[in-house]
């Protein structure tokens, strides 16, 4: 467009993204791609093996089955706290009017801190004996019955190690939802009203529709992060106990750094790829046709 | 406002229309008590956690195992902070924070900027399709190059160094980083570049003389977004990094977690206090352009 750009400047412009993207995220794409085709265990020679990799995922690893029905609770837990929650949320906020700003910042205080810094907190909150946040607000309550070591009852562990995650990123997709919602145009929402439409008829009339597209791009960013959700987990139970709060992501960090078995690992690695892309590719199709 | 809507005031049978008009008013004032409840109960829960964090790392041990751990403290020492210092590595975790987080905040607005300014403003042929590329970055989860990097890293001698966390944290965050500056040199009027092109001036005088000077905002939201995701990098470090030199924040606090044995709390809250409290003095000063950022980033998708 610019008159006098030479293919040598277009070049020498996109070279430092190129480089940088295609040192760290396109290379190690392919060589995942590659070594999933091979059994290595990093010291002896890599052995080509063909798709064996691909038919003990989908075929016989049981481990990798309980994991992944597990990345889908974790999904689940972690979509409904952010998305619905956040859409609660930042509905709620547009019925104030004093705050919205500081509130908004608060909110987001969550998502500064770092993980091991959320896990620590998360394994008091939790903890059994001594008796944690969780479990002595139950017994202030009465509840003091449901009072269980969260973190190694088989039942709740995969709850327990999901909201974290949902929690340190409510506050984000309150802001964007807000935001959405913020760029409804008023007289709508007026016109809606006069119409004799309650809250909830406004709501799915005509707030909804409008803030669609920010919804599916918020969707997206809360399900491809659920999907490679991994610190919290990693940090509080390490999957266990036994393979209660196993996600597909520890379970390929073990596979690779523990078992050192690089060929399997990249090939899970791969899955998850292939899971974020259909995924992603699931809402857009689903939204668009939504909106036909 | 638009004119062919009626008001309420001109409405036939006005004295129904006020008893509605009050009770909806009644209304609405109990739907507001309500989302206040709702509201206010959330960031108890959002901002609690913080609290609880500081009280007990200015709180004995003592104090900590033998009264309520999740109520006022009923002393106060700093000696937390002394020992947590003491104990482990933070002067030097924080360092390591920091050179990291800066490198490759430097490396995205450098990149992102350059890549942006190639595909949006000079425009060549081909240019939507690197930009496509680029883009489905974004959705790529950073999983997938651990394996890889790992084994290359340990090939060219690059595992345990800085770098080694700077590439992946740079190249997993410049396809958002060159998506914002995309969009915000779409704004820049074509006639500025045009006029200025007619004075003689070529594509590095351009960058350097306009669009440089324009993107301030930009570069401040866009470093901002990065900055904490990149203090905060639990994953990358954890894989590349083995000697306590190198370690991060995120790794220096994990020697903290799930040690088998007596945990000192209060120390262990004292040091996540310090580690917490820089990015969080930053993000409460500058917290306009990080979430700025962020409602860019997702409305303009």
């Amino acid at each position: 467009m610019l008159p006098q750009r030479s293919r040598l400047s277009v070049v020498l412009f996109l070279l430092p993204a190129l480089l940088l993207f295609g040192g760290g995220v396109l290379l190690p794409i392919i060589q995942s791609l590659v070594l999933s085709f091979f059994s290595w265990d990093g010291i002896s020679d890599m052995t080509f093996v063909g798709l064996q990799n691909y038919q003990r995922l989908l075929g016989g690893d049981a481990i990798f089955w309980t994991a992944f029905r597990n990345q889908w609770g974790y999904l689940v837990t972690c979509i409904l706290l952010q998305m619905g929650g956040g859409l609660l949320l930042a509905c709620l906020l547009m019925t104030i009017t004093r705050g919205r700003e500081i509130i908004k910042v608060l909110y987001l205080m969550p998502a500064v801190i770092s993980t091991t810094a959320i896990a620590l907190l998360f394994q008091r909150i939790y903890s059994f004996d001594p008796a944690g946040l969780l479990n002595s607000v139950l017994k202030s309550i009465g509840l003091g019955g449901l009072a269980r070591p969260w973190l190694s009852d088989l039942h709740t562990v995969l709850t327990a190690v999901s909201i974290p995650e949902g929690w340190r990123f409510l506050g984000l997709y309150t802001i964007l939802l807000y935001a959405a919602l913020l760029s409804v145009p008023q007289e709508l929402e007026e016109a809606a009203r006069l119409d004799g439409a309650n809250a909830w008829k406004v709501f799915t009339t005509v707030r909804f529709p409008h803030i669609k597209p920010v919804w599916a791009t918020t969707l997206i960013m809360a399900t491809t992060y659920a999907l490679r959700g991994f610190d919290v987990p990693y940090l509080l139970t390490n999957g266990g106990p036994g393979q209660a709060s196993e996600l597909v992501t520890t379970y390929m960090y073990k596979t690779a750094f523990t078992s050192t078995d690089y060929g399997y690992a990249s090939s899970i690695a791969v899955f998850i790829v292939l899971e974020c892309l259909v995924a992603v590719g699931a809402i857009i199709a689903l939204t668009r046709r939504e909106a036909d | 406002m638009n004119f062919t809507i009626p008001t309420p005031a001109i409405l036939p049978g006005s004295s129904g229309a006020s008893r509605t008009a009050d009770t909806r008013r009644r209304k609405l004032k109990a739907s507001k008590i309500i989302s206040w409840v709702i509201i206010s109960l959330v960031l108890v829960l959002q901002v609690y956690p913080f609290l609880w964090l500081l009280l007990t790392s200015v709180r004995t041990a003592d104090d900590f195992a033998a009264n309520s751990a999740f109520g006022l403290p009923h002393s106060f020492t700093l000696s937390n902070f002394t020992r947590a210092i003491s104990e482990g590595q933070l002067g030097t975790n924080i360092l390591n924070s920091f050179i990291v987080t800066a490198a490759s905040c430097l490396l995205i607005v450098v990149c992102g900027m350059t890549g942006a300014y190639a595909i949006q403003v000079l425009d060549f042929k081909g240019s939507k399709l690197v930009r496509g590329l680029f883009l489905m970055g974004i959705v790529v989860p950073v999983q997938v190059a651990l394996v890889p990097l790992f084994i290359d890293y340990s090939k060219i001698h690059l595992l345990d160094t800085y770098q080694s966390m700077v590439i992946p944290l740079a190249g997993f965050a410049l396809p958002m980083a060159l998506y914002l500056f995309i969009s915000f040199f779409s704004y820049i009027p074509r006639s500025i570049y045009e006029a200025a092109s007619m004075d003689g001036a070529n594509p590095y005088r351009v960058f350097f003389s306009i669009t440089l000077p324009m993107s301030m905002n930009t570069i401040i939201t866009v470093v901002m977004v990065n900055a904490i995701f990149i203090w905060n990098d639990f994953i990358f470090a954890n894989t590349f990094v083995l000697t306590d030199g190198l370690k991060t924040i995120p790794l220096g606090l994990q020697n903290y977690i799930g040690a088998m044995g007596k945990t000192d709390w209060t120390a262990t809250f004292a040091a996540v206090s310090i580690t917490v409290t820089p990015l969080l003095l930053v993000f409460l000063v500058l917290n306009k352009a990080m979430i700025y950022g962020l409602e860019s980033g997702a409305t303009k998708g």
